[in-house]
């Protein structure tokens, strides 16, 4: 029954890639990696410069897999109550409560889009933190769960004024970081800027066949994937060595042009990261076919999963993204198996 | 030792029978210049009761003047024995002269005489000598003065003048050993048994080492993590399936393999990582991985390994 329900959804996650990429061209990568965090039930923060395509992508998805879907935008005067009610007058001219973006949804909420997360002010990260950890809010003398909600934030990298940067324990609670870059396919450019296909975004989006996946079904399928998908001793012992190595990169004859590698990494992955980590791996094997884990599916995901769980020395924080490229493709390698 | 050459010449002559002398001498008797070494053996049987005084033997080194000037003639080395006898003693005295001199015109030398002293043993302050007597030779010029046809100018005493063939020989030498490096390189270039540089890569050592491993699930194990310590040695870095083409563009020699080397990373997935999984390696996969371990090793030496099937 397993197996038969693995392939069948297989089918489906393969049909609901295929129907994004139909939808925003040039992006197999990112695409394969959000629906392996689908899959693996984690958060995303999706790095790219604007107007690259990630809000088309997420609604893409959200058609994809049902559900609600809602956005809100980071700003330096956003505080945390704007993202759960709207307080306005009405027409009889009292005022009125609204359920704002986390709570218009309710339990039905799919995917919770927080753009340009680093514009927000830290209270407002340490809500939307809870929520992600905890997938529950306190507000109005209730409780109120979202179990089926992703959360996909996005930050822009390039700019500095203006902005909080997330502290590592906030990175730490995302899944993955996946960097969304302009495809460099003069076919694929050129069809962005002149097929009109792509000037309309809602219509766009509604070509992408909608509830290809329940998004309510989601939970229980991915524990089936986790428990059925085995990782043998010699993978365990790898995925050891890896995080090892993220944590003294120098034992393991990896190093970095340009850094003093004693003085680079402050902390390794976290055991949470790592744990993260494998299930997405799962998934990777799963998606692949495969009934275990091999290196090439940790590969996969090795960089979208560990490299925003780093900390670095403070001098080495603007250079981090280069930095941690280096590093743990030089784990990679480093670091054999069997 | 002058005075003891003086008083030799001064003593009385021994009497005639006393002494009888027997010489080997060179044969050759033209034709020396400066640095030849002239031998001469001279066999002295003395009757008795005379007695040869040992110490008046000739001395090497001595320089012997005629007229007060050196005359060119040393000896480099004498040997002396002697055999007694009832009646009589045989002295047997092998003398080499070396040649110290030159000219630029042909001049006779001589070598020796020499003075030896005997002492009659019945009568002990009866002191007599014996002279043996010298031998001409003539010194050479080392080049000839003046211009002068040499076959013309040549004696019958020396030996034929050969071309000399020293620059020919060197250079046959050269080539023989030109010829058998490059025989050697052949025969490492298409020999299936290469063992001449990069005999020690890593293949090779993985391949010795899998040989002596056991046919079983355990000698497999740790078969296939030798190969895969050997790429990782090979690429400097770990090789993966997913970075196999890249493995082979920076290893071109390995791209006959690709196909096998695919092979070879699905049968370690079986073993490591997903048991479930099939590989086409055939039955015996100890021995599949021994002939693949073997086809590495000629590619890591830049050879063309030969195909294998599955199975083997």
């Amino acid at each position: 029954m397993s197996d038969v329900q693995l392939a069948d959804w297989r089918n489906h996650a393969l049909t609901l890639e295929s129907e994004v990429n139909k939808v925003v061209v040039g992006q197999q990568t990112p695409i394969r990696l959000i629906t392996t965090s689908i899959f693996a039930r984690g958060h995303v923060l999706l790095e790219g410069d604007v107007g690259v395509g990630k809000t088309t992508l997420l609604r893409a998805f959200t058609r994809g897999i049902g559900g609600g879907y809602q956005r809100i935008e980071g700003t330096i005067d956003l505080m945390p109550n704007d993202l759960v009610y709207h307080t306005y007058l009405g027409e009889d001219g009292k005022p009125h409560v609204s359920p704002g973006p986390l709570l218009m949804s309710g339990e039905n909420l799919s995917v919770f889009f927080f753009n340009e997360i680093n514009r927000a002010r830290p209270q407002v990260h340490s809500l939307l933190l809870r929520v992600m950890a905890e997938r529950s809010l306190s507000a109005f003398n209730t409780e109120h769960y979202f179990p089926h909600m992703i959360v996909f934030a996005d930050r822009n990298q390039v700019e500095k004024e203006e902005t909080f940067e997330i502290p590592s324990a906030a990175r730490d609670r995302f899944m993955m970081e996946i960097p969304i870059v302009v495809p460099n396919d003069d076919a694929i450019m050129e069809a962005l800027v002149f097929d009109t296909k792509f000037h309309n975004v809602d219509a766009l989006v509604d070509t992408v066949k909608p509830d290809v996946l329940q998004f309510d079904e989601l939970n229980a399928f991915s524990s089936v994937i986790q428990s059925s998908i085995e990782a043998s001793d010699t993978l365990k012992k790898y995925a050891l060595n890896l995080w090892k190595a993220t944590k003294t990169p120098l034992d393991y004859g990896v190093k970095v042009s340009g850094v003093d590698m004693n003085r680079l990494v402050l902390s390794g992955a976290s055991p949470r990261g790592m744990s993260m980590m494998l299930r997405a791996a799962r998934v990777n094997a799963w998606l692949n076919n495969r009934n275990a884990v091999l290196p090439d599916d940790i590969h996969a995901v090795f960089h979208s999963t560990i490299a925003h769980r780093l900390v670095f020395s403070p001098v080495y924080e603007m250079r981090r993204t280069e930095i941690a490229r280096e590093m743990l493709s030089g784990i990679v390698n480093a670091v054999s198996a069997p | 030792m002058q005075a003891l050459a003086i008083d030799s010449q001064t003593l009385p002559d021994v009497d005639e029978g006393v002494v009888s002398i027997n010489t080997i001498d060179p044969y050759k008797r033209v034709g020396y210049t400066v640095g030849d070494v002239i031998e001469r053996e001279v066999t002295l049987t003395i009757k008795a009761p005379y007695k040869l005084i040992e110490t008046s033997l000739p001395i090497v080194g001595y320089e012997k003047r005629y007229r007060g000037k050196v005359i060119g003639i040393e000896l480099k080395n004498i040997e002396h024995s002697k055999v007694e006898h009832k009646d009589y003693t045989t002295h047997q005295i092998k003398l080499a002269y070396q040649v110290f001199t030159n000219s630029v015109v042909a001049k006779n030398v001589a070598l020796g005489p020499e003075y030896l002293n005997l002492i009659n043993t019945k009568n002990k302050k009866q002191l007599v000598k014996y002279r043996i007597p010298s031998l001409d030779i003539a010194v050479s010029p080392l080049s000839i003065f003046g211009q002068v046809k040499v076959e013309n100018n040549m004696s019958q005493f020396l030996e034929p003048l050969l071309i000399k063939d020293d620059q020919e020989r060197k250079w046959l030498k050269v080539a023989i050993s030109a010829l058998a490096v490059s025989l050697l390189g052949l025969l490492y270039i298409f020999g299936k048994h290469a063992w001449l540089p990069r005999m020690g890569g890593s293949f090779a050592k993985a391949y010795r080492t899998i040989k002596k491993l056991p046919n079983n699930e355990t000698g497999l194990k740790q078969a296939i993590s030798a190969v895969h310590l050997s790429f990782n040695q090979t690429a400097k870095m770990s090789v993966f399936n997913d970075n196999l083409d890249e493995f082979i563009q920076n290893n071109p020699n390995f791209s006959h393999l690709k196909s096998e080397i695919s092979q070879f990373f699905g049968l370690s997935r079986q073993v490591y990582f997903e048991p479930n999984a099939q590989h086409s390696v055939g039955n015996n996969p100890s021995q599949w991985l021994l002939q693949f371990t073997k086809q590495c090793r000629d590619c890591e030496r830049g050879l063309i390994p030969t195909t294998i099937k599955a199975g083997v």
